[in-house]
């Protein structure tokens, strides 16, 4: 993990009292999530672990249901009624977020971690203006006064490639790609540390997605954002992220950077869903499915949860939770294919520079 | 998996008509295109003068001491509509009810509007036991009879206040049938509003709004009153129907104010000089007619624009 002082440099807002300067970015250790339903209780998120350092790009991806969006946003406790953190650590600048109550993580809410919402028509008030609308968490959060904040809504905008005179349009006087830029400006209202884009380019077509794709990376590059991008588009993160997190089931399957997962995919569940995916450079081929379907999350499988529909179950997948293994070039995998042997006992903030062969792991 | 209670996403058709001047272009297009919604504008606009410049048109209001005609003259010989019993003009009498009768419809309908709205909204947005308490209130006052409760609720209010009371240059007499015809509907007009606000609060920029750090109050101005007004607006219309014409039947029964003749009133005085045994129709007819015409009017332009703006009335195509 490290710690990018130039990029802290440049908050416009100062730090959270309780921050420390020398800790990373966001941590989460072992971060689990249910949901009470009238018939149990589901394990949405169970034992997730992962990084982000400062003006990094982290896609989480998976299958609708596999707990992308809960994860992102339990980092600050947006959970349904029903919902709640089981338990976890959640750690922004080191302060643990888990255990604030709800009037004390409202000041992490946008100004710290802030959303850019699926489907901008429905994130949208059809009534109200743009500019009020982006002004608004800069009135609530920052306390500023409305005349200034509609004047920033502007510049915001601005910001985003749309002309500063929008302020004034409704919803639905802009184009579908404008109004995911006015959430995306929304999102930069009060300068977070991290955007989560849930989804961001959903719904779009191609050109406008495209359009998104690099607003959001030229933001990165000159606001030093932290990005947390959730979709199910795997050429989405290939183009934006830095380092990827496949999910399934609740669980992490395997994390690391996005051109050696993606390369060389260790996971079984991430072969599968890269080779369900279209790829420009190989043969024309029929895309291959994964045959089944995601577990029920109220009784998960015991062991592995991809075990049932996995290609190389072994009589051990279906007993024992598969620990996560850490290959030499940072990514980790849980699965019972890869030996647990030693390569556990690295520290987990570790990421070895020199990377070995890939699929082997480090000795 | 989403947090944010997303509703299915609503049909583009439905929110691009939301807001702005080009909605508001395009909703008196749709409007004026009906004909019940113009032939119910102009039956109002022409009411809406009579009742914003009786003087101008008839002169001041007759009283008996002013009045020129003899006993219930028939119409013609300088009087269109006949005379009273007092030698009133019938004319004078009408036109000057408008005023009255629409005054109170008006201020009956702001109250049950404005009483409507806020219980409709709380009720909606805050949900849970507050719902049930407010809802439980609602079902009670929406199950009062209003004629019975105006005729226990008159005497009493005009007991603790005075008959000679006055209220912002109001009569009492006149506020209690405001007050009545307020507390007898306001429920309606509540329940209503109540059952959008629930699929408003739905909306994924409610979540978002709350995620911003909006609180349940600015919530509710902000985000949920904007988008239930077109409801607010074509319920006040209807309401003011409602209202004009329970002005007209306190009224008659005697429980209006003698010395502010409502078309009510009028037809309370033709009964009272036996006016229908006497044939003297023109004493009855004008008021009568009026009220009529105006809560048609009403009642087209109320329908009009709850077809147009009500989401789930169907019309919405």
């Amino acid at each position: 993990m490290t710690v990018d002082l130039a990029i802290r440099g440049r908050r416009q807002w100062p730090m959270p009292k309780q921050a420390d300067p020398a800790a990373p970015l966001l941590r989460v250790e072992d971060l689990s999530v249910r949901f009470r339903m009238p018939n149990g209780s589901v394990k949405a998120v169970d034992g997730v672990s992962f990084g982000l350092d400062d003006g990094e790009a982290l896609g989480i991806a998976g299958e609708s249901g596999c707990g992308k969006t809960t994860t992102a946003l339990s980092l600050v406790k947006l959970l349904p009624a029903n919902g709640y953190i089981k338990g976890g650590r959640v750690e922004l600048f080191g302060i643990d977020l888990v255990p604030k109550t709800e009037l004390q993580i409202a000041r992490y809410r946008w100004r710290e971690i802030s959303i850019v919402f699926q489907g901008a028509m429905n994130a949208l008030n059809p009534v109200q203006r743009i500019g009020d609308q982006i002004a608004e968490p800069i009135e609530i959060r920052l306390g500023q006064p409305r005349e200034s904040s509609r004047k920033r809504a502007g510049e915001l905008l601005e910001l985003v490639g749309i002309p500063r005179e929008r302020v004034a349009s409704y919803p639905h006087e802009l184009s579908g790609g404008m109004r995911q830029r006015a959430m995306i400006a929304m999102a930069l209202a009060c300068d977070p540390a991290i955007v989560i884009g849930d989804e961001p380019t959903t719904a779009l077509d191609v050109m406008v997605q495209a359009q998104i794709l690099q607003l959001l990376e030229r933001l990165r590059r000159d606001l030093g954002l932290s990005l947390i991008l959730i979709t199910h588009d795997l050429s989405v993160i290939a183009e934006t992220c830095d380092r990827v997190m496949i999910m399934y089931a609740g669980r992490v399957a395997e994390e690391g950077q996005v051109r050696r997962v993606f390369s060389a995919p260790r996971h079984p569940y991430t072969q599968k869903l890269l080779s369900s995916f279209p790829n420009v450079r190989t043969d024309r081929r029929t895309l291959e499915v994964i045959p089944g379907m995601p577990p029920d999350l109220r009784n998960p499988p015991p062991g592995c949860r991809f075990a049932p529909r996995c290609p190389s179950a072994m009589p051990v997948c279906s007993e024992v939770v598969p620990p996560e293994v850490r290959f030499a070039d940072g990514v980790r995998v849980a699965c019972h294919l890869y030996p647990t042997s030693d390569v556990t006992s690295d520290p987990p903030g570790a990421r070895p520079a020199a990377p070995t062969a890939a699929g082997e792991p480090a000795p | 998996m989403t947090p944010a209670t997303a509703p299915p996403a609503a049909a583009p058709g439905i929110q691009r008509r939301s807001g702005s001047a080009g909605r508001a272009r395009l909703f008196v297009g749709r409007f004026l295109s009906r004909s019940d919604g113009r032939y119910g504008l102009l039956i109002l606009a022409f009411f809406a003068v009579l009742a914003l410049f009786p003087d101008l048109l008839v002169g001041k209001l007759e009283t008996a001491t002013t009045a020129t005609g003899q006993s219930l003259q028939p119409p013609g010989g300088g009087y269109l509509f006949g005379t009273d019993e007092l030698g009133r003009d019938i004319l004078n009498l009408t036109v000057h009810g408008a005023r009255i009768s629409m005054a109170i419809g008006l201020m009956a309908t702001v109250i049950t509007v404005v009483l409507g709205a806020l219980v409709g909204i709380v009720a909606g947005y805050v949900g849970g036991p507050t719902d049930t308490v407010l809802m439980r209130v609602s079902d009670f006052f929406l199950v009062l009879p209003t004629i019975v409760l105006a005729i226990i609720l008159a005497p009493i209010i005009l007991d603790i206040v005075g008959a000679d009371a006055e209220l912002f240059g109001i009569r009492a007499t006149m506020i209690v049938i405001i007050v009545v015809i307020g507390l007898t509907s306001w429920a309606t007009t509540a329940r209503v509003i109540r059952s959008q606000v629930l699929s408003v609060k739905m909306r994924m920029f409610v979540d978002r709004a709350r995620v911003v750090g909006s609180g349940p109050g600015r919530i509710m101005r902000r985000h949920v009153l904007p988008n239930v007004v077109n409801l607010i607006v074509a319920q006040a219309v209807l309401t003011f129907a409602t209202a004009v014409f329970t002005e007209t039947t306190l009224a008659f029964i005697g429980l209006g104010d003698p010395f502010a003749p409502s078309w009510g009133q009028i037809l309370n005085s033709a009964q009272g000089a036996g006016a229908p045994g006497l044939g003297a129709w023109w004493y009855i007819a004008p008021p009568a007619i009026c009220v009529v015409l105006v809560v048609l009017a009403f009642t087209l332009v109320g329908n009009a624009l709850d077809d147009i703006l009500n989401p789930r009335s169907g019309a919405r195509r």
